[in-house]
Formats: C-alpha cells, sequence, structure tokens
C-alpha cells in the first residue's frame, strides 16, 4: 500500500465547507486530475482517504492535511502535483505531497494556532480574555447525543492573546490536541464571549499551522519522499 | 474569462466582503452563500450581467439542469456575464433584513439587484413565495410597474410558465418553452440603452409574453437543434452535497407516452433524441470534468429513449464500478431495462403505476396490466434490487373509492411477491401523492377533487394498505394551495403576495409549510383555495402551447370512455398539434 500525505490550504469560498464536503472535495479533485484512490472492499466500495484533523467550518487552513491511499504503481511526480492544483476548486490549493509505504505512522495532531475576530466591544473583549488567562479553570458542558461531559477549556487551550480592532478584537490562541481530545475553537469563544457579553459570533477563523506528530514535516529517515510547489 | 482554480484570496480574513462574513458566521450551512464551486464563471467587466435563479435552497437549484444549461450557454457562447443566486434559507434571510444586506451572487458577491437581467427558473407553484422572497431580499421592487431606470430587467421561464397568471405582475417578461435558440437575441436585447428600449426589444423576442405589453399569447418556443447539440459539458460542480450528486446527462427531451394527466409530457413535445455517440462521448467528458463516479440519463422518460441499452452498456464500460441510473423505469418494459444495470450497484428503484385499478389507470392514457405490473416487480427483486417503491396519485378525474382501495391492492401484491423472492432483505414503500390539474393537458378544466376527498381517500389507502409496508402521503393542504395557482387566472398573484406578506416561504418544504397563512391570504383577497379562479383556460391567453384543443377535447372523451391512446413514437399521430413545419420527432434510427 502506499499513501499520499497531501498538504492543502483552505480559503477563500471553501472556508465555508464542512468536514464531509472537505473530503468530498479532495476526492473529487483527485478523481478530475486523473489520481487514482484506492477503494474499500465490499459491495459499495468507498475511496480510501481521511483528514486526521478536521477544520470547522468558516475556518481557513493554511497547512491542512489529507491522507490518501493510492494503488500500486501510482507515481507521486510534478505533473500529478500540477494536475491535482489545476483540477481543485477556488480556494482550495494542494501544497505538496508527501509519499508513505504502510507502516508509516499516520499523522497526529499535537497542536493547532488559530486566530480570529469577535465583534463587539474590544474593551470587554480584552478585559474577558486577560480574565480567561488567569483564571485556573474554565469548565463548559459539552452536550451531544451520547451525553453531557463536562470539560476544562484550560486543559486545552492556552493563554489567549487580544488586539483591539475597528469593531472588535483579534484574537489568537493554540487548541493542544490529547488524547482524551480536545476543545472546540468554539467552545473557547463562546466562553470569551459569554463573559465579554458579546454576540458568540467569530469571523475569519484561521488555524495557522498544526504541529504534527509523524506528520509534516520531520519524516522518518528513508521512509518517504516529498514533493511540493 | 477568470476559471476556477487554486490561489483564492488567502487567509486574511477580507474574503468575502465583512458584511457578509457576518451573515455567514451566524448562519446554517455558510456554503450555501459562499460559491467556489469548479467550473464557476467570472467574467469581469462583461455585460449585459445576468443573475440566474432557481427560487429555493442552494442544494435543489444548484441541482437543476436547465440553469446548467444557460449557465454555460450564456458565459460561454454569449458577451454576457451570468451569475447565480438561490433562495436564502429562512435563518439567512432573517439576518439579511436586519442587517440591510442585499442578496448577492455567488460568483462575484456584487448585489442581484445591478444586475441587467435576472431570470427565474420556476419550477412549481410551490416556489412562488420564495420569488417574491428573493426581490425583496435584492431590493428590487416587486412589481414591474414599479421598476424603473437601474431596476433588472426581471424574466421568468421554465415550466410553470404553462400558466404565468399567478405571477404575471412581478416579471417584467415570460419566456414560453425552450430558451437555447433565442439567448443570442435576449443578450442582445440587454445591450441597449436604457429599460424601455430593452422591453421592447425583449419583448418582440419569438417565445417572450411580457404582461401588458404583449399583444397576444406568446407560442411556446422548441429548441429544434437537441439532437444535434451535446449536452452541457463543463458543468458547476456543487462543493456541498446537491440533491443530484452525480453526472447528468439529457439524452432525450419530450415524451409522446400521452399520460393524460402529465403537464411536463404534453409541455415538451415532441421527442427529440440525441445520438448515443453523442451520450457516450459526453459521458466520457463529464467524469473527467466533474469527478463524479454515477452517471444519471435524465428525460421524462428514459426508458423510452431508443439508445437506452446501448448507452447503458458503453457507459458502464467507460470506467470500472461506474454507477449508471436512469430517474424511472416503464412498468411495460421494467424487465428489459433491469437487465441493463450492473449486478453492484441495484439498491433500490421506483415503479409508478399512478392508479390502482385498470380501470382508472386507461382512463389516464398509463396503460399497463396487472400481469405487466408483477412480472416487474418480480424482475425487480429477482434482478437484485432490494427496495422498490410504488408511486401513487390520489383525487384523479374520475377516481372511485374503489380504485383508491386498488393501490392496497397492488400493495399487497407486490408485498407478497417481495416476500416470496426477496427472502426478507426486500423492502416496499408506497407514495401517494395529491393529483393537482394542471394547465395545457386534457384534464386541464377537471375538477380538483379537494381536501375532504383527498384526506378520506388517504384514510382508505392507510386502513388497506398490508402490513409492513410503509406508505408515504404528500401534505394535502399544500396539494390545495397548488391546485389554487397551478389554474389561477388574474388577480391570483393577489393571493401569493399576501400569503408571502404573512410569511410564506419555502412551502415545498413541510418544516415551512403553513397552511393558515394561505387560508388568511385567501380569506383577505376573496380567493377560494383549491377552485380555479377562472372558468376557462386564462393560460391561453398569456401562452400559446402549441398543443391543439380540439386534440384535448378527444383526449378527455376518450379517457372518460376508458380508451387508450397509442405513443405517437411508434403509433398512429394522435393530432396533437405539435409537429408543424421544421418541428417534429428526432428519433434514432
Amino acid at each position: 500500500m502506499t499513501f499520499w500525505i497531501v498538504s492543502f490550504a483552505r480559503s477563500g469560498p471553501a472556508r465555508y465547507l464542512s468536514h464531509l464536503d472537505t473530503s468530498r472535495v479532495v476526492q473529487r479533485t483527485f478523481a478530475r486530475a486523473g489520481v487514482p484512490i484506492a477503494l474499500s472492499q465490499g459491495m459499495r466500495p468507498k475511496p480510501r482517504l481521511s483528514l486526521p484533523l478536521p477544520l470547522p467550518v468558516g475556518a481557513a487552513g493554511a497547512g491542512e492535511l489529507a491522507v490518501v491511499e493510492v494503488p500500486e504503481g501510482v507515481a507521486m511526480t510534478t505533473d500529478a502535483l500540477k494536475a491535482l492544483r489545476a483540477a481543485s476548486p477556488p480556494g482550495f490549493e494542494p501544497l505538496g505531497i508527501a509519499e508513505v509505504r504502510e507502516g508509516h505512522p499516520r499523522p497526529q495532531p499535537l497542536a493547532a494556532e488559530y486566530a480570529c475576530l469577535l465583534d463587539g466591544d474590544a474593551g470587554a473583549i480584552v478585559a474577558a480574555v486577560e480574565r480567561y488567562n488567569e483564571t485556573e479553570n474554565a469548565i463548559r458542558e459539552r452536550v451531544s447525543p451520547k451525553g453531557t461531559r463536562r470539560l476544562d477549556l484550560k486543559d486545552y487551550a492556552g493563554d489567549v492573546v487580544a488586539t483591539s480592532v475597528e469593531g472588535g478584537a483579534r484574537l489568537g490562541f493554540t487548541i493542544r490536541y490529547r488524547s482524551d481530545g480536545a476543545a472546540r475553537p468554539q467552545e473557547l469563544i463562546d466562553l470569551i464571549a459569554e463573559w465579554a457579553e458579546v454576540e458568540p459570533a467569530m469571523r475569519g477563523l484561521e488555524r495557522l499551522s498544526i504541529v504534527w506528530d509523524h506528520g509534516l514535516p520531520s519524516p522518518p529517515a528513508g521512509q518517504r519522499k516529498e514533493l511540493t510547489t | 474569462m477568470k476559471s476556477s482554480g487554486p490561489g483564492f484570496p488567502g487567509l486574511s480574513g477580507d474574503w468575502p466582503p465583512d458584511e457578509i462574513a457576518r451573515l455567514l458566521a451566524r448562519v446554517t450551512r455558510p456554503g450555501r452563500y459562499a460559491g467556489g464551486e469548479f467550473n464557476t464563471r467570472v467574467k469581469p467587466g462583461a455585460r449585459p450581467r445576468i443573475v440566474l435563479s432557481y427560487p429555493d435552497v442552494y442544494e435543489i437549484g444548484v441541482s437543476n439542469p436547465a440553469l446548467q444549461i444557460l449557465y454555460s450557454q450564456l458565459n460561454d457562447a454569449t458577451p454576457a456575464s451570468a451569475e447565480r443566486a438561490y433562495c436564502p434559507w429562512p435563518d439567512m434571510a432573517g439576518l439579511m433584513r436586519a442587517g440591510d444586506v442585499p442578496l448577492w451572487t455567488l460568483e462575484t458577491f456584487s448585489p442581484v439587484g445591478e444586475c441587467d437581467l435576472w431570470g427565474f427558473t420556476l419550477p412549481h407553484e410551490l416556489c412562488y413565495a420564495n420569488v417574491l422572497e428573493m426581490l425583496d431580499l435584492a431590493g428590487v421592487p416587486l412589481h414591474a410597474a414599479e421598476r424603473d431606470g437601474e431596476d433588472p430587467i426581471v424574466l421568468g421561464g421554465g415550466p410553470a410558465v404553462a400558466n404565468p397568471w399567478p405571477l404575471a405582475p412581478y416579471f417584467d417578461a415570460f419566456f414560453v418553452g425552450e430558451v437555447e435558440g433565442h439567448l443570442e437575441a435576449i443578450v442582445a436585447a440587454m445591450q441597449l440603452d436604457g429599460r424601455e428600449k430593452r422591453l421592447q426589444a425583449l419583448a418582440a423576442v419569438p417565445g417572450v409574453w411580457a404582461p401588458g405589453r404583449s399583444a397576444g399569447p406568446a407560442q411556446r418556443q422548441i429548441f429544434t437543434g437537441f439532437s444535434d447539440s451535446d449536452p452541457v459539458l463543463r458543468p458547476v460542480v456543487p462543493v456541498l452535497e446537491a440533491v443530484h450528486d452525480r453526472v447528468v446527462i439529457e439524452v432525450m427531451r419530450g415524451c409522446t407516452a400521452g399520460c393524460r394527466f402529465c403537464q411536463a409530457g404534453m409541455w415538451y413535445r415532441p421527442v427529440r433524441e440525441r445520438p448515443v455517440d453523442r451520450v457516450v462521448a459526453a459521458a466520457d467528458r463529464l467524469l473527467d470534468e466533474t469527478g463524479c463516479d454515477e452517471v444519471s440519463l435524465l428525460s421524462l422518460s428514459s426508458c423510452d429513449y431508443g439508445g437506452v441499452a446501448e448507452a447503458l452498456t458503453r457507459i458502464r464500460q467507460l470506467r470500472p464500478g461506474l454507477r449508471v441510473s436512469l430517474p424511472s423505469l416503464r412498468i411495460d418494459s421494467a424487465a428489459e431495462s433491469l437487465a441493463g444495470f450492473a449486478a453492484d450497484q441495484r439498491g433500490s428503484l421506483t415503479l409508478a403505476p399512478e392508479a390502482g385499478t385498470q380501470r382508472l389507470r386507461d382512463a389516464i392514457n398509463k396503460g399497463v396490466d396487472e400481469d405487466q405490473f408483477d412480472e416487474a416487480v418480480r424482475a425487480t427483486f429477482q434482478g437484485g434490487f432490494t427496495g422498490l417503491k410504488l408511486y401513487f396519485m390520489i383525487g384523479l378525474p374520475g377516481e372511485t373509492d374503489d380504485d383508491v382501495r386498488g393501490i392496497a391492492r397492488m400493495a399487497g401484491s407486490a408485498a407478497r411477491l417481495a416476500r416470496e423472492i426477496g427472502r426478507g432483505r426486500a423492502r416496499l414503500s408506497v407514495s401517494v401523492s395529491s393529483y393537482v390539474p394542471k394547465a395545457h393537458t386534457p384534464f386541464e378544466l377537471e375538477p380538483f377533487a379537494g381536501a375532504e376527498t383527498l384526506r378520506r381517500r388517504q384514510q382508505l389507502v392507510r386502513d388497506a394498505a398490508p402490513r409492513g409496508v410503509r406508505v408515504n402521503f404528500h401534505d394535502v393542504a399544500a396539494s390545495v394551495v397548488e391546485a389554487t395557482l397551478a389554474r389561477g387566472g388574474p388577480g391570483t398573484d393577489r393571493l401569493v403576495e399576501e400569503a408571502w406578506r404573512l410569511g410564506a416561504h419555502f412551502d415545498g418544504w413541510s418544516e415551512h409549510f403553513d397552511m393558515r397563512r394561505w387560508e388568511d391570504a385567501a380569506a383577505a383577497t376573496g380567493i377560494t383555495l383549491g377552485e380555479p379562479t377562472v372558468s376557462a383556460p386564462a393560460w391561453r391567453d398569456a401562452v400559446d402551447a402549441r398543443l391543439d384543443e380540439d386534440f384535448f377535447a378527444d383526449e378527455l372523451a376518450r379517457s372518460r370512455d376508458g380508451e387508450l391512446t397509442e405513443d405517437c413514437r411508434d403509433g398512429a399521430c394522435a393530432a396533437c398539434g405539435v409537429c408543424a413545419g421544421e418541428i417534429g420527432m428526432e428519433l434514432l434510427a
């Protein structure tokens, strides 16, 4: 088995795609580019691809990853990368490909750096951010069909940086991914917006960088080769 | 023209415009309003600027084949720039009004209201309130008479234009029929200076009916170049999951099966078929162009397409594992058609007996008998399909309670075959909709069954349905509204506007349809719901569908006598009046 770890950026209109939509865009882009994806077994074969760290709807990402299994013999070439770029919809931009063999560990996220804009009284938002940074615990409840889970945002999100901008504040923060999960950017924004008494509708969310375990960069020697634009 | 591709403005957060980004951050499925599909065309500075709309939510509208044709031809074959806008979901509409942000296009985020021509495809009556909603959200005066200067010219098209009266005051003009052969003339009209000159030139285009301006009805236009043309080869490929997420190839236009209730079967005559070579080549190209893994052969009755078996076989050979589907199967040829499907793509399919007894099927010219039905059901389950949906209508002219109980009897027969052949794996469901008489059909002046009768007959089906078979019914109240508008004459527009002002929108969606708004609107306007507002076919004052009134009278008489009329593609001409001069059937040899 051969896997391609495709790094890509998502911006512009593509930032409004859901996780499933993004998966379908990757699949369709490969098909349009004429690069086959290996299929699963069974009555209804599915393309074997995954996005190891879903990007929230509305978020842009500068260095996202897709792991795609390609059939034996499909060559990772500059032409293939060019074809993927030409076959991509606006705002979806393949940046590079790393080829790894079966057995190579799959990329696991360790942390990601985010930025966003929060509209409202900048002073109130900055004060709420200072309160968050100073507090020891920030407990939130996550309600899902499976039940309610309490999580301490401080376990997953480090200090938040707030800068006043016209009409609100620009926030920067890092989310840590642990074996028991992670906080969602929206959960952090909800808390700050609640404390600042502003609407929790962030915009311009960007995932600026991701730290990967077994991802890009620093490959184990000899197990993979890379192609970038 | 800029083509779609990577390299969109980066991560700075300044795209889309701030006022729109603020809205997108607050709504469900913001991708509906952001565009960004593969094969989107952007033509900066091009004139005229045309916006194409389908009055429903993005996922429905982006799948509409007519809009794909218009978008492709206007952008690729004329100097015009065509962009798109769909109807915002209520959460977005509320925020747009609160923020005073006018409706924008997906391609450039420019206000729709600043275009030269705004074209609507009108698929059915239950989207009429959405047309007013979109005009209002765009800041375009609702009534054509109130528009002037820089306001766009609003043009309606599509099958619902068969009776344009309920929307007449809101449109500057309607195009009646198939527009492919007249796009250049419409674009040329929009290149003139001034609204009045443009309207005059538009009204002179064959097929255009301009309320208050046209002297007589517009003759339905028929695209005579269909068989010699390619289907759309560079379709917009949605990035959100659309209702039709597959390659769609129109293999045939028109249907002459002659079902007497069917407006589309009358409206799109005559039958024109595309050569198999052209269809297969298009499938090959479109698979590359879209990245889809399924091809659907589209027409009103794809089993009647003369090249269906060859096309199915050859298209399946294009890619390993490729799925090929037909929108529906004819019962009398289902067994033969089913053989064209690959064993690994057999899921569920739909058969449409339409009526529960032979007498009523003959009256509507459906013609299939119960032996053919049983054979089709048997072939379905023997062929490995695990799901079967049976589609019926109630409220057909001349229907009796026994005809309705016949639906349950046929469902029972199918259920027995499912148990015998499907061995526990077969699922059977029945869908029962309410018949609404439509303009330009032999039943156009037949009475609508009415809510009370329809509800009682729904209960008859429910009571008699076999155990284990799921039966779905269409909302009778929505059918009552549809029936009012389908044959509404001049003045029915007041009902639409009043209902919209009372909050009607997305009436085709059960979660949004509210009959009280329409009842209140009816009370305010003095219109009786469910009744035609005119006794004579007022639609003929606006639309000449090329269908002979004697043909309708003859078909109605034959219906009452239970006589079948042959399909004219392989039987005698029924003298419907459509074929004349260069217009005629174009069938594969």
